[in-house]
């Protein structure tokens, strides 16, 4: 593991004031957008971008090179959208980069337009970060004054708008095509695709969406190359990821670290968990993802290899549980999280969650009956898969995986009929 | 073509098919709840999973577009699976109240449960309760808990309607179906949502609790209410008639505006005639037909054959045409028979188009009518058109006639200007002797018309839809066709009333002219017996005073019909005619198509069929009718269309009518259409909804006379003549006009003499 001297991503941990645009530039900034707007043809950028292999942040991983490419050719104006609609429990790197570096970002988002040939950006902010909005609107503001967003940005023909938009509490609007539907003012429900948005995205024009921390990753990335990027990570997942560290370790936060660093490390740099108690299993990338036993720490957080260990990346939340954790409480409430988060389109999703977590309640409540188990399972397997959007399958991960790693906890519950660990699920549920 | 297979069958369908429908080809049945052809895939039901070869998971059916060597299973262990899973999930929180839901019976959730579904249910948790019978509009209940989120109705309003009146309401599992808090849905198609609804979830208020579907007759029809003639199935029970359904036929969607699902109760109106009357004595049907005969017979013997005149309303079904024919030709020998219709034009009917040729056509004229208020159905199918293939809509007319959901381009020119805008407009992109000659004596085009005369010579195909005001017009239109040579130009005729052309095909003479001398004959003493079958010409013929004159004129005037008409004082007997629904009969639609309607209720009281009281008549006249129920309606129809004369029109100038030509500032200008949502036939249910203020008129121009609040009641007053009318405010009506529409009872506009109007506030009076 090579171990970091600074941050990129996190700058502002290093060098403070750096949130202001003079602060910003006083550290270099947008050093980066004026490298790619003078030394670069928009397709050549790209193609930096491909070879760098900076694969999309927000959960899915997607080669960020590879989605730029695939917008249509077609002469319409094209469309930039950052998505900052950061909901996933578990997850909150976004958040610090807007709160604390935005215009890493808004560099990052003039990079990328410029690469796209995009004339008009948007960031869609989760509702819930008021700070963050007042901080981008801020920026924004600031970069309007400063010639980096307007007509010819820094005397070039390069022209660029950028508009900032509040979401209105949907965890929904985080999957792109209802982040889309909500961007425009309709109720926040995911798209039939095709079309793509690299097609018809965002009123319909050829759109890019991409996660705050992937487009904070360009601006190093174009001062730097691609190899640079690469010298961290594996060679299907280089460079550095913000893992947000959480539950039951002594320093809760965001830790900047290159891909191939294990879990064990990453609960180790946080501070490990609470003296005289084990780790009992860990969410790797956020609450829709599986859970991963203890046995499984020494996995690297690479995309790759969490997908070996049965889990996923995901947008990079890691929830550490040690062994004072009921399962079956944590996932009753995390299962409860997507029955209330579920926008209602989809029959398996909508109806589906709504009876998990009825059934997870009465489980936790010890008035479970053993074949609640395979009702549960069964009820999963009909969503996953089924549903519209990723949503549903995101409902089930967690809850299966913990059923076949911790199964004895769950028959406990039942046979004994209330929770072993004396978990106070009712107590922190408010109905 | 694309081939694929389903469960070994092989379909081949054009590129684009969605596999749901591609299964459809060969007959194989995939469930759907959301998807909708003519609303386009959505994918939330879910219910339609099918298992497609190499694709790692179950895919919609519905959203799926069938590819060439595709391998899809709808039977597999995996796709029954994923159907069942979501049939179980559309139940969890679904009320077992089938016992008392009016869908029980019709109901796709009970079908696919019943085909599909578990037969035990897993789930045991406490069920969500929601709004049971939730009013979203005078017609519409919304129970939330059937409702299976299919968007169907959404989606038909907000998206293909393009009236947002319905939405979706909370989130995840408390999503409801629900109107926007404290504003009903008031769209004229709300009632096509009950027809979509695959589950008991959004019901007619009308038909809540009323039948169930194994103790109702259900038959095939066609809506009664305007020349459209949208299929639709009646449902009676009791043999009274309690719904009416829009009904999907190969190429139709089946849709029906409210105006016509909501007025199948016409027949028991309590002002429905279902009793003889001699005299205004109440005397049986047979009686009063008997007197008829007999009355007729001596007419005939003194004052010889045409002394006896017969005007029908174009209501009763060609079968009754057929009989009023013969009745004149055989029984009385007159030939004086006519029909009554509400405009003074004649269409030549060589240039009647369809509904088929309208979707082939890339531009469409609205001429003087608005499709929304005169034909309701046929303003979806060109907003269906434009959203679909980009048709071109242009309007001409006194008023504007586009709207938010139907766009495109539009004149609006003075009253009475119409024939001389289109003649001009024609004139000036188009050489063609006929079109010079349509326009000789009028100013030139100004630029925009000349606009107008391009789009419409030079369109590929055109349909116009026309009110048939505005005699003129016959001529401009025949010039424009001319004009185009052999590209088509159709001509779809908005007005009313419902049948008329059924005249037509029974040989019955529906010119304007022919009528107009029947009734200044009947005016002048020359005609004895005046036989009204189905028609009311003082409300409706457009010269209202020489209607009132010829009945009170004539001698004898008898009316048989299923409504009184106006001036009832004035008949001397009245005999009651089975209406629509009471017995199995043929229409003529607006396209000149036949269509069977099939009845499912009785006649009330003595009404009986047209057929059978003429028959009686024509025993006592002395010369029965024979092999009367022998003639086939269809015989020589080409695929079932009145066969159509060629185009003989010469075409003479145009001239400003005299409308357009008076100019004096009295006020207001009178303008006038058609709008069925106020002249539809008298009905309880639909009372909900009627509008009680026909008039319209701009809403600075009620402001100015002290109506503030946007309606009022006037008094409409030309020369010596006047009325009052309830009136409403719509921008659409230019500044200085009043809109009054044509053929509502008691609002006599046919009766003045000059469109320059006053008009003044009048004092509301309670009625007595």
């Amino acid at each position: 593991m090579k171990k970091l001297d600074r941050h990129y991503l996190l700058r502002h941990r290093d060098v403070a004031g750096i949130g202001t645009l003079k602060g910003y530039e006083a550290d270099g900034g947008y050093s980066g957008l004026k490298k790619a707007l003078s030394e670069f043809e928009p397709d050549a950028l790209v193609d930096l971008v491909k070879a760098s292999g900076l694969r999309g942040r927000g959960g899915a991983g997607f080669p960020t090179g590879l989605k730029w490419s695939f917008l249509a050719k077609d002469g319409r104006p094209r469309a930039l959208v950052v998505n900052a609609d950061e909901g996933e429990p578990g997850t909150f790197k976004d958040r610090e980069i807007i709160e604390h570096n935005p215009h890493q970002l808004i560099e990052g988002m003039l990079i990328a337009s410029y690469a796209t040939r995009a004339p008009e950006s948007f960031i869609y902010i989760r509702g819930e970060f008021l700070r963050g909005y007042e901080v981008l609107q801020q920026a924004i503001a600031e970069a309007m004054e400063g010639g980096y967003i307007g007509d010819k940005v820094l005397g070039t023909d390069f022209s660029h708008r950028m508009y900032l938009y509040r979401g209105a509490g949907a965890y929904i609007c985080g999957e792109e095509s209802a982040l889309l539907e909500s961007l425009e003012g309709r109720r926040g429900n995911p798209r039939l695709k095709p079309p793509f948005p690299a097609v018809a995205g965002v009123y319909g024009l050829p759109t890019v969406v991409n996660n705050v921390e992937t487009i904070a990753n360009l601006p190093p990335l174009i001062l730097n190359g691609a190899e640079w990027h690469r010298q961290w990570g594996t060679e299907k997942s280089p460079g550095l990821k913000v893992m947000s560290v959480s539950g039951h370790v002594a320093r809760p936060g965001n830790y900047e670290v290159p891909l191939d660093t294990t879990l064990r490390e990453l609960i180790e740099m946080a501070g490990g968990v609470t003296p005289g108690h084990q780790v009992k299993a860990v969410i790797p990338g956020g609450s829709s993802m599986p859970l991963l036993p203890a046995s499984k720490l020494d996995t690297s957080i690479d995309y790759e290899s969490l997908v070996q260990a049965g889990s996923m990346l995901g947008s990079g939340g890691c929830i550490v549980m040690d062994d004072t954790t009921c399962i079956v409480a944590a996932v009753a409430r995390v299962v409860r999280f997507y029955r209330d988060e579920s926008c209602g389109k989809c029959t398996p999703c909508r109806e589906g969650t709504y009876w998990m977590t009825d059934v997870l309640d009465r489980l936790e409540g010890g008035l479970g009956e053993l074949d609640d188990l395979d009702t549960l399972l069964d009820v999963a397997d009909n969503i996953n898969g089924k549903a519209f959007c990723p949503l549903g399958d995101a409902s089930v991960g967690f809850m299966v995986s913990a059923i076949r790693h911790f199964r004895d906890e769950f028959v406990e519950h039942i046979t004994g009929r209330t929770c072993p660990l004396g978990a106070r699920l009712y107590d922190t549920v408010n109905y | 073509m694309i081939r694929l297979t389903i469960d070994g069958r092989e379909a081949t369908v054009p590129e684009g098919t969605m596999v749901v429908d591609a299964a459809a080809t060969v007959g194989i049945d995939i469930p759907i709840y959301c998807y909708h052809q003519a609303l386009g895939p959505l994918g939330a039901c879910r219910i339609c999973l099918v298992e497609i070869e190499k694709m790692p998971k179950l895919m919609t059916a519905c959203t799926t577009a069938a590819t060439d060597g595709m391998v899809v299973h709808t039977q597999s262990k995996a796709a029954e699976k994923g159907r069942r899973g979501i049939l179980e999930f559309l139940l969890i929180n679904h009320p077992l109240d089938c016992p008392i839901c009016d869908k029980g019976g019709e109901c796709f959730l009970q079908d696919y449960v019943f085909q599909y579904g578990a037969g035990q249910a897993r789930f045991e948790e406490a069920k969500i309760q929601r709004h049971k019978e939730y009013p979203v509009s005078p017609y519409i209940l919304v129970d939330q808990e059937r409702c299976v989120l299919c968007q169907r109705c959404v989606r038909f309003l907000g998206e293909y309607v393009g009236e947002e009146q319905l939405l979706m309401d909370g989130r995840g599992v408390h999503t409801v179906i629900t109107n926007v808090p404290g504003i009903p849905v008031t769209s004229p198609f709300s009632g096509n949502v009950i027809d979509l609804c695959p589950v008991g979830a959004l019901l007619s208020e009308p038909y809540h609790y009323r039948a169930r579907p194994w103790n109702i007759e259900r038959e095939e029809t066609y809506c009664s209410q305007c020349p459209v003639g949208c299929p639709s199935s009646v449902t009676g029970r009791d043999g009274q008639v309690v719904r009416l359904e829009g009904r999907p036929t190969p190429g139709q969607w089946g849709w029906l505006c409210d105006h016509g699902r909501f007025t199948y109760d016409f027949g028991t109106h309590p002002t429905r005639l279902t009793e003889a009357l001699l005299d205004a004595n109440p005397v049986t049907v047979g009686r009063a037909a008997q007197v008829l005969g007999e009355r007729l017979a001596a007419v005939v013997r003194e004052h010889g054959a045409d002394a006896v005149a017969i005007l029908t309303g174009g209501s009763h079904i060609l079968e009754d045409h057929h009989a009023l024919r013969r009745f004149a030709d055989e029984v009385v020998g007159t030939s004086r028979i006519g029909l009554v219709k509400p405009v003074e034009s004649d269409l030549p009917l060589a240039l009647l188009g369809t509904f088929a040729e309208l979707e082939q056509s890339d531009t469409v004229l609205l001429l003087g009518t608005d499709p929304y208020e005169s034909v309701p159905v046929v303003h979806l199918g060109l907003r269906e058109q434009v959203r679909k293939r980009g048709l071109r809509v242009k309007a001409l007319g006194d008023r504007h006639l586009l709207r938010e959901t139907l766009a495109g381009e539009e004149w609006v020119v003075e009253p009475g200007g119409m024939a001389a805008a289109l003649a001009a407009a024609t004139a000036a992109a188009s050489s063609h002797p006929d079109a010079r000659r349509a326009a000789e004596g009028l100013d030139p085009a100004d630029e925009s018309l000349t606009g107008l005369g391009q789009a419409l010579v030079e369109a590929d195909a055109l349909t116009i839809l026309w009110d048939g005001r505005e005699p003129d017009l016959v001529r401009a239109l025949v010039a424009l066709a001319r004009a185009r040579g052999d590209r088509a130009t159709r001509v779809l005729p908005t007005f009313g009333p419902r049948n008329w052309l059924a005249a037509v095909r029974a040989g019955i003479p529906t010119d304007y002219e022919t009528t107009r001398r029947i009734l200044m004959d009947a005016a002048d003493g020359r005609i004895q017996v005046l036989l009204l079958w189905g028609a009311d010409p003082i409300r409706d013929f457009p010269d209202g005073d020489l209607a009132a004159r010829a009945l009170e004129r004539c001698p004898e005037v008898y009316f048989g019909g299923v409504f009184p008409p106006e001036g009832a004082k004035l008949l001397a007997g009245m005999l009651p005619t089975a209406a629509w629904a009471e017995e199995t009969g043929t229409y003529v639609n607006m396209e000149g198509r036949l269509q069977t309607a099939h009845g499912a209720a009785s006649a009330p009281g003595q009404a009986r069929p047209t057929r059978s009281i003429l028959q009686t008549v024509a025993r006592a006249f002395g010369s029965p009718l024979r092999r009367l129920d022998e003639w086939d309606p269809y015989e020589g129809t080409v695929e079932d269309r009145v066969v159509l004369p060629p185009l003989e029109e010469t075409v003479t100038s145009v001239s400003r009518s005299e409308a357009a030509q008076t100019g004096k500032d009295s006020g207001f200008r009178l303008i006038s259409g058609f709008d069925v949502a106020v002249t539809h036939d008298p009905s309880e249910v639909a009372a909900r909804t009627k509008e009680e203020r026909p008039a319209r008129m701009h809403p600075q121009d009620l402001e100015d006379l002290g109506l503030q609040d946007g309606s009022g009641l006037v008094q409409i007053l030309s020369g010596d003549r006047s009325f009052r009318v309830g009136v409403r405010s719509d921008p659409r009506i230019p500044r200085g006009r009043v809109f009054v529409p044509r053929g509502v009872t008691g609002v006599p506009i046919n009766r003045l003499t000059t469109t320059d109007v006053a008009v003044r506030v009048a004092e509301e009076v309670a009625s007595r």
